[in-house]
């Protein structure tokens, strides 16, 4: 229910999952375009961690047997006020990898991605961490229930 | 009203220190224009033509004299002076300089106030019925179910970016005045046959250049799974909803195209809500949430006991001025109680824009309130404000101060009590002006005799097809259209806002090509001469239009025109 509750700043220099050219011979933490793993699934060794990339207008339900099999979705902001892909992401899919932001992704989305369950960001390179940091610091509790905490303060002790 | 607890008072504050944090980056470089613009939108900073105008969220309309006078204050402070109520129950500010904007958000929130989700493509500020929990004619008071829903919508991490704005109202009457046939969602809160709550649900109406009526999604949703069923519509919408194209943006489109299979995916999605997801039966509402905010309604103080005291309700009249007894049958509304009534303070009087209230008078508005209302006002979708717990018997006393404020002039609904938006004198989207044709509509009609013998009638003015002036749903619209760099003004007979008196919701036709400004109040007047020369019984001037039909109003409007836009004359 209740996932970790800080998100993960993704060092574009450090990140070991990084994207293949078609026809390439299967590796260790490769992102794949969902095209490339449409081609690749059914001689995908299953030992191999795999990430896709998934654009936001895939419906996430029809991947239920793809995604036991992947170890990092990224999904994707086009542009960030494009607010898509927080509605790609559901418990329902009982999804236990890791979940990724990338495309224009900025500080101020932070909230947002952490209280719709991303594990991690890539940040627009233009982005300051300090800000970053911060912009995930003013709220000490919301109205709704989310990622973190599934109960709406409605339905909390505390209330 | 809703009382803030120590989370909400929380809340605010810490919006308005995020909102701080994101201006000082945008002022000191870090934070570009285009990033920056959806962050202050949502907090109701708005850039126009002449400084960021900043929209005050009213949540459901309510009001306290206290709140009032802070707004008093920020207008003396940081504006020129005034503020602009606006058809979405909210409170506009026109001239405060951006970088004093997180200084109002500061004292907004002294006063448990804000602007959150006001503007931007997100769930915005709810609206109901400006008599919700006085109105005689009530079957459930919609308040404590608009505060859950501002509650769910605030800050809601999935809805933040939706393809275009999302505009929620709610009636829990059996008269529908807050126009819910036009918004994205409109909640009809009543009793099944059984006796239990639920609320019939529309989905898909709107104004703008493609009007449309809200269609009906389901009939009886219990109240315990209002929000789950919401937010089923808001996620089919996000997924779904264009976002390729501006104008085709709204719900209203997606409904209208997708038709039967946006029902079935909302209800697919509403079952799988509830079925499959971790956590998605935790937004069911219990009864103990909705016993608890509704505690925060209690009628106030006094008020109970003066109703059960109550014998005589009578307003005296006999030896009462004309003006008085004028103001009595406009202004004053039916009461649920005995022995109380609810007032009307006309915001539409010569001389200001319909709406307008400068410092002074939201002080004094506010000292009226404190005198006669418990302290509590209300904001109405018509733009004016109410005093909803006013004694029988203070009536006469309210009137004498109501005028000395210059708030009793005795025309609601009438003509002169028209919604227009600011216009083109403040805002950046219009394409002409609504307040100098507004007032030059108030001028010629200026006889209160004439006023009255014309009766009920709506008069809607927008000043762009935005139609924050609902002219769709005007019986009479006034549409300001730009022609070849020119003001012109398209109009339109017989629309409807979905009350008892207008009909069933609907826009109104245009009677063809578009007016000069100056031609405008010649046009006003020569619909309502048809009116009156076609009147039969005690027709209002919907019934006529409805019966005669715009055509025979378009010929009367032609033969006033001198003028016509150049490109329609050629066209």
């Amino acid at each position: 229910m209740s996932k970790l509750s800080t998100i993960r700043f993704v060092d574009p220099v450090q990140d070991p999952w990084q994207p293949r050219p078609d026809g390439a011979a299967p590796v260790p933490q490769a992102l794949l375009s969902f095209a490339q793993w449409s081609a690749l699934r059914g001689q995908w060794p299953a030992s191999l961690a795999v990430g896709v990339i998934l654009a936001n207008t895939i419906d996430v339900e029809t991947l239920a047997d793809d995604l036991p099999r992947w170890s990092l979705v990224a999904l994707q902001f086009p542009k960030w006020t494009d607010g898509r892909a927080y509605s790609q992401l559901r418990s329902r899919m009982r999804y236990g990898g890791e979940v990724r932001a990338t495309g224009e992704v900025l500080v101020d989305m932070l909230p947002l991605l952490q209280r719709n369950g991303f594990d991690a960001a890539l940040l627009r390179a233009d982005q300051n961490l300090d800000a970053a940091r911060r912009a995930l610091r003013f709220f000490a509790g919301h109205y709704q229930g989310d990622a973190l905490r599934a109960r709406p303060l409605f339905n909390r002790a505390e209330a | 009203m809703y009382q803030y607890t120590d989370f909400d008072r929380q809340f605010v504050h810490a919006r308005a220190a995020q909102f701080r944090d994101q201006l000082q980056r945008h002022l000191s470089g870090q934070l570009a224009e285009d990033d920056f613009r959806p962050l202050r939108l949502q907090n109701g900073w708005y850039v126009q033509r002449h400084a960021p105008m900043l929209r005050v969220a009213v949540p459901y309309g309510e009001l306290s004299s206290r709140q009032l006078r802070q707004l008093a204050l920020i207008a003396r402070r940081f504006d020129r002076g005034y503020g602009h109520f606006t058809t979405r129950q909210n409170l506009q500010f026109n001239w405060i300089a951006l970088h004093q904007a997180a200084d109002v958000m500061d004292m907004l929130a002294a006063v448990d106030m804000h602007g959150i989700q006001t503007s931007g493509n997100c769930i915005r500020n709810i609206t109901t019925d400006a008599w919700a929990g006085i109105a005689p004619d009530e079957a459930v008071d919609p308040r404590p179910y608009c505060e859950i829903l501002r509650q769910w919508s605030t800050l809601h991490p999935e809805f933040a970016f939706l393809p275009r704005k999302f505009k929620i109202a709610v009636t829990g009457a059996a008269e529908d005045r807050a126009a819910i046939g036009w918004h994205d969602i409109g909640l009809h809160l009543l009793r099944n046959d059984a006796g239990e709550v639920g609320f019939e649900v529309l989905v898909g109406g709107g104004m703008g250049r493609t009007p449309l009526i809200g269609t009906v999604v389901s009939p009886f949703v219990p109240w315990q799974q209002i929000l789950v069923f919401i937010e089923a519509i808001v996620r089919v919408y996000n997924r779904l909803g264009r976002r390729d194209n501006l104008y085709k943006a709204r719900i209203k489109i997606l409904v209208k195209a997708e038709g039967e299979r946006f029902v079935e995916a909302v209800r697919r999605e509403f079952r799988d809500i509830l079925d499959r997801d971790a956590g998605g039966r935790e937004h069911l509402i219990p009864l103990a949430e909705l016993e608890r905010v509704a505690n925060h309604f209690r009628t106030p103080g006094g008020v109970a006991e003066h109703a059960s005291r109550a014998v005589a309700d009578d307003i005296a009249l006999s030896d009462a001025p004309p003006a008085y007894r004028r103001w009595v049958e406009r202004n004053v509304h039916a009461h649920r109680l005995p022995g109380h009534r609810a007032v009307t303070l006309s915001l539409k009087r010569a001389g200001q824009a319909p709406g307008d209230a400068s410092a002074d008078q939201m002080d004094a508005a506010a000292a009226l309130a404190e005198r006669f209302s418990h302290g509590e006002l209300r904001v109405t979708h018509d733009q004016n404000l109410v005093l909803p717990w006013v004694r029988t018997g203070d009536l006469r006393a309210l009137w004498e101060a109501a005028r000395a404020a210059s708030f009793a002039t005795p025309n609601i609904g009438l003509l002169t009590d028209m919604i227009a938006c600011p216009g083109g004198d403040f805002c950046g989207l219009a394409n002409a002006r609504s307040i100098p044709v507004a007032a030059a509509i108030q001028e010629r009609f200026d006889d209160l005799d004439l006023l009255y013998d014309i009766g009920d009638i709506d008069l809607h003015i927008s000043g762009c097809i935005n139609s924050c002036g609902h002219h769709h749903s005007g019986h009479i619209g006034i549409l300001g259209v730009d022609k070849d760099g020119d003001e012109w003004y398209q109009v339109t007979v017989g629309g409807s806002d979905g009350s008892t008196l207008s009909g069933a919701a609907v826009p109104g036709k245009v009677i063809g090509p578009s007016f000069s400004a100056d031609e405008v109040p010649d046009v006003i007047e020569a619909l309502i001469e048809t009116y009156r020369a076609h009147r039969a019984g005690g027709e209002r001037f919907i019934d006529t239009a409805r019966r005669i039909g715009a055509p025979a109003f378009r010929g009367a409007a032609d033969a006033v025109r001198r003028a016509t836009a150049h490109a329609e004359a050629t066209a």
